[in-house]
C-alpha cells in the first residue's frame, strides 16, 4: 500500500573544515621542532550521522512518525517536505494529502559538524480490499482435454484417490454441456482454488436428478468444502488455467478418510432427490477460515458402501443419476 | 635468564602433555565432572531441568546473580505505561522515566540470564545422544522451545543479538559479541519452534509442549506480521486441544495448573532454591526495594473503563500507602478482602508461578490472526474467540465488530502486568504513539530510541569494542 523510496545522502560538510585545519598545522609543524597543537585542533572523531526511519500512523494514513536513530548529535533539524519543520528529537507530522515528500533530517554536534539523510514517503489512502472471486476452470463442465484420456465433461475436475471420474453427458437445452454423475458408482468432481482466509463465499450450482427408481437406494448429491490445512502434507497447490494441465491423481486430498475428517470440513451439504427431473439452483456459503486455498468435492452417495459399477472407496451413488450443470463461487463482500 | 629458559622448557613440557587425554587421569570419582557428566537419559534429563532453573533465576538480592524473569517485569512492564516504581528511587526508576543508562543492572542482569539459559539448551542438544530413541526428540522439543523463548524475548528488548546456536569456547570471540540482524534470529526461533511443535506433546504446563509451541510460533508470525493464516492454524490447534478459559478470573492467577495455563514457570513456596522474590518486590518495603511495578494511572483507568470483572483482581488500593496502587495478581502474603490466601510463610520465598503463556492470550492473538495486519474484523470466528474472553469478565453484550484498538485496549486489560503490554504496543505500532503521549502527560523522558534496551556495558567492555551499541545510547 505504501511505497517507501530510500534515499541516502550524507553530507559531512564540517569534516572538510577541520581537515584543511589539520592540514595548516601539519604544514606549520615543520618550522617548529616540538610544537603541540592547539587545543581543539584534533580531528572530530565521532562526527554526527543522521538516519530515521519512519512509521505510518494505524488510525490516520496522513500522519507519521519518525524515529530518530542518529549517532553523535546534539541538535536536530527536520524537514517534512511538506513546507513543516520541527527541532524536536523525534518527528512526528500530519501531511494534508496523498503524495510523495521528501523527509529530511539533519544532525549537528556541538563542533557544527553536521550530516544529512533523506528519505521519500509516499502517502496514498489505504483502501479495504475487496475480496476477489476465486478463479475455478470448467465451471460449465464442458468437453475439453485432460492431461491423459480422452476429452470429457469432467476435466478439471478429477482426483482419482478419491473417486472415478464423472461422464460427459448431455442436458438443459445443450449438448456435451453437463457432467453426469453415474448411479451406483463412485463418481466424483473435485477442483482446489484459491481464497482469502476468513472470506465468505457463495457457491450456487444447478444440478438435476432422474427420477426416483423407488428402491431402498435413493441417490443424493454430497457437496464439501474441505480446508487446504487437510492437503497432504508438504503439497503447495498449484492453480492451473488450461483444463489439458489438471493433475488426475496424487495431489491434494489423497485420500476418502482424509475428505471425511471433519476437522477439514468447512461446508458440507447433501441435496435428496427436488422428485423434479429438471435443473435446479442451489445456494450455499461458506467461510474460508484459516485457509488460503480450499477444495470443492462432490460425489453420488446414497448407494452401498461396496459392490459398486466402479473403484472401490467405500462409497457408490445410490439408484438415480444425477447431473451437474454449472457451478460459480463468488465472495461475499 | 637461564632459569627462564627451564621455565620455558617446563611450560612447554605441561603443553604437550596437556594435549594428551590423560593429562588428568585418573577421572575424579567422588565429584561430577562437566566432561563425563551427561553420559546417559537421567543425567540429561537433569540438563533439561537445568534449563528451567535458569529461568526461574536465583531468589536473592545480589547484583551479580542471574535472576532472570524474576526481573522481566522492570524491562517489560515497568518500561510500558502500565505500572512504575511507588517511590522513583534507584536505577529501578530509569525504567518508567526511559532514561536507562547502558550500565544499569537489571538491563544487564536479563540479558545475562537469558544468555545463560540458552547456553544451558546447547548443552541439552549437544548431548541429545545419550538419550534413548523414545526420548530423543522430546528433550530435542524441550531445548529448542527453550532456546527459541529466550530468543524471542532477547531480539524484541535488544533487537540485533550475537547468535549463539550451540556450545562456543571461551575463544569463539566473534559468534559471542557479533550482532546479526534480528531477521537471522527469526530464523533460528522459527525453526526451533517447528521442531518444538513436531516433537513436544501436551504432557506438561512447568515445561514445554506441544501447546506452547505452536502458541509462541503464532506469536512469532504476529510480531513479524508474516504467515497469518498460519498463525491462525496453530492458534486454532490450541483451541482444539482441551484448554479452556477459568470462569473465575482469581483462579488463573491463584489455583496454579488450572485449565488455562499452557506454560507457566513453577515455584515453589519457602523453599531457597525454587521461590521467587518478585512477588514481594511488588508490595510495599517488603522485598528489598520500597515498592516497584505499582500500578499508573493510565493503566487503573483502563481497568476501570473496561476491565469488568478483571479489575479487582488486576489492582488494589496500597493498604500502607493508600494514594498507591499495586498489582493483585500474584500477591504471595495473601488478601483477606479478596479471599486469596498466602502462597508461602515468607513473603520473599513465594510460591506462586510465573505465566507465560495462558489460553486468554491464545483466544485474543487469534482475533489478531484473523485481523490479519487490518483495521478491524467481523469473521464470526474472531468474535466467538472474543466473545468468550469478554463473557469471562462479565461483559456479556454482544460483540459484532472489533477493531484494531479495541484488540489492544481488551489485551491491556486482560493480561495487564503480565509483561505483555510493551510488546504488545510494538507488535501493534502504536508503541511510539502512545508512550510519548504517556510521556508528555507525566513529563517523563521517552524518544524512540528507548523501543530498544541497551547493549549492557559491561558485555560491550568484555568484547574489546565488538559489540555494537543500539541508537540513542
Amino acid at each position: 500500500m505504501i511505497n517507501y523510496i530510500n534515499k541516502k545522502k550524507s553530507i559531512n560538510t564540517g569534516v572538510l573544515f577541520v581537515s584543511i585545519f589539520i592540514l595548516t598545522i601539519l604544514t606549520t609543524a615543520c618550522d617548529y621542532e616540538f610544537d603541540l597543537p592547539e587545543a581543539g585542533s584534533i580531528a572530530d572523531e565521532t562526527p554526527p550521522v543522521a538516519n530515521f526511519t519512519a512509521s505510518q500512523s494505524e488510525t490516520d494514513f496522513l500522519k507519521y512518525t519518525f524515529s530518530n536513530l542518529s549517532t553523535s548529535a546534539t541538535t536536530f533539524a527536520w524537514d517534512f517536505g511538506d513546507g513543516n519543520s520541527s527541532a524536536e528529537l523525534d518527528g512526528e507530522n500530519t501531511y494534508s494529502a496523498e503524495g510523495t515528500y521528501t523527509v529530511t533530517l539533519t544532525a549537528s554536534d556541538a563542533l557544527g559538524v553536521t550530516s544529512t539523510f533523506a528519505e521519500d514517503i509516499t502517502i496514498v489512502e489505504p483502501q479495504a480490499p475487496d475480496v476477489p472471486d476465486p478463479v475455478l476452470v470448467n465451471t460449465d463442465f464442458d468437453k475439453l482435454p485432460k492431461s491423459s484420456g480422452s476429452d470429457c465433461s469432467c476435466s478439471a475436475w478429477i482426483n482419482k484417490s478419491i473417486g472415478d471420474q464423472g461422464e460427459s453427458s448431455s442436458g438443459n437445452g445443450g449438448s456435451d454441456n453437463v457432467v453426469k454423475l453415474d448411479n451406483n458408482e463412485p463418481d466424483h468432481l473435485y477442483q482446489e482454488f484459491e481464497v482469502v482466509p476468513n472470506a465468505d463465499y457463495t457457491i450456487q450450482i444447478v444440478t438435476s436428478f432422474k427420477s426416483p427408481e423407488g428402491g431402498s437406494f435413493p441417490s443424493m448429491l454430497e457437496l464439501r468444502v474441505l480446508g487446504g490445512v487437510g492437503y497432504t502434507s508438504g503439497y503447495t497447490p498449484t492453480y492451473y488455467t488450461e483444463t489439458v494441465d489438471f493433475p488426475q491423481d496424487d495431489f491434494g486430498y489423497a485420500s476418502v478418510s482424509q475428505v471425511e475428517d471433519p476437522a477439514n470440513n468447512l461446508l458440507i451439504e447433501t441435496q435428496s432427490n427436488p422428485n423434479d427431473d429438471g435443473y435446479i439452483t442451489y445456494t450455499y456459503t461458506f467461510n474460508a477460515g484459516a485457509n488460503d486455498s480450499v477444495a470443492l468435492f462432490i460425489r453420488g452417495i446414497g448407494g452401498p458402501a461396496t459392490g459398486g459399477g466402479g473403484g472401490d472407496f467405500g462409497y457408490n451413488s445410490g439408484d438415480e443419476e444425477i447431473r451437474v450443470d454449472s457451478l460459480t463461487i463468488s465472495a461475499i463482500n | 635468564m637461564k632459569q627462564l629458559k627451564y621455565i620455558m622448557v617446563l611450560l612447554l613440557a605441561l603443553g604437550v602433555a596437556s594435549c594428551e587425554d590423560d593429562f588428568l587421569e585418573p577421572a575424579p570419582t567422588g565429584a561430577v565432572s562437566s566432561s563425563t557428566f551427561y553420559s546417559n537419559e537421567e543425567e540429561l534429563e537433569s540438563g533439561v531441568i537445568n534449563m528451567y532453573d535458569g529461568i526461574q533465576g536465583i531468589n536473592d538480592t545480589r547484583a551479580d546473580s542471574n535472576h532472570a524473569i524474576q526481573v522481566e517485569f522492570y524491562v517489560t512492564e515497568m518500561r510500558s505505561d502500565n505500572t512504575r516504581t511507588k517511590s522513583s528511587e534507584g536505577e529501578a526508576a530509569q525504567f518508567e522515566n526511559f532514561n536507562i543508562e547502558t550500565t544499569n543492572g537489571i538491563v544487564a542482569d536479563y540479558y545475562r540470564s537469558f544468555y545463560n539459559v540458552i547456553f544451558r539448551s546447547n548443552i541439552v542438544l549437544q548431548n541429545l545422544d545419550v538419550a534413548s530413541d523414545q526420548n530423543r526428540g522430546k528433550f530435542e522439543g524441550e531445548a529448542k522451545f527453550i532456546r527459541a523463548y529466550s530468543y524471542f524475548n532477547l531480539v524484541r528488548l535488544f533487537g540485533d543479538l550475537p547468535l549463539v546456536d550451540r556450545v562456543i569456547k571461551p575463544s569463539e570471540i566473534d559468534i559471542q559479541f557479533t550482532r546479526v540482524p534480528t531477521a537471522t534470529v527469526y530464523e533460528l526461533i522459527i525453526s526451533d519452534l517447528e521442531t518444538a511443535v513436531a516433537n513436544l506433546d501436551n504432557t506438561y504446563k512447568n515445561r514445554a509442549s506441544r501447546a506452547a509451541a505452536q502458541t509462541l510460533l503464532a506469536k512469532v508470525y504476529l510480531t513479524l506480521g508474516t504467515n497469518y493464516s498460519e498463525a491462525q492454524q496453530l492458534l486454532e490447534a490450541v483451541m482444539n486441544s482441551g484448554f479452556s478459559l477459568e470462569s473465575n478470573f482469581k483462579d488463573v492467577f491463584y489455583n496454579e495448573l488450572n485449565d488455562e495455563i499452557i506454560f507457566s514457570i513453577g515455584f515453589i513456596p519457602d523453599v531457597n532454591d525454587d521461590s521467587q522474590n518478585f512477588s514481594a518486590e511488588w508490595l510495599n518495603a517488603v522485598g528489598r526495594t520500597s515498592g516497584v511495578n505499582y500500578v499508573t494511572t493510565e493503566a487503573r483507568e483502563a481497568l476501570d473503563a473496561l476491565g469488568g470483572d478483571r479489575t479487582q483482581f488486576s489492582y488494589r488500593q496500597d493498604a500502607i500507602q493508600p494514594s498507591q496502587f499495586q498489582v493483585a495478581k500474584y500477591i504471595p502474603n495473601g488478601d483477606d478482602n479478596l479471599g486469596i490466601a498466602p502462597t508461602s510463610n515468607d513473603p520473599t520465598l513465594a510460591g506462586n508461578d510465573w505465566i507465560v503463556l495462558r489460553y486468554a492470550d491464545v483466544l485474543l492473538m487469534h482475533v489478531e490472526a484473523i485481523m490479519a495486519g487490518g483495521q478491524e474484523t467481523s469473521v464470526q470466528a474472531a468474535l466467538n474467540s472474543f466473545q468468550l474472553i469478554r463473557n469471562r469478565a462479565g461483559l456479556t453484550d454482544i460483540v459484532t465488530n472489533i477493531t484494531k484498538q479495541e484488540l489492544l485496549d481488551e489485551r491491556r486489560v486482560e493480561l495487564a502486568f503480565e509483561n505483555h503490554r510493551f510488546f504488545d504496543l510494538v507488535r501493534f505500532n502504536t508503541a511510539q504513539d502512545v508512550l510519548s503521549a504517556f510521556s508528555d502527560a507525566n513529563g517523563l523522558g521517552f524518544s524512540a530510541t528507548d523501543l530498544l534496551l541497551p547493549i549492557p556495558q559491561i558485555e560491550r567492555g568484555l568484547s574489546n569494542g565488538l559489540l555494537t551499541q543500539n541508537p540513542g545510547y
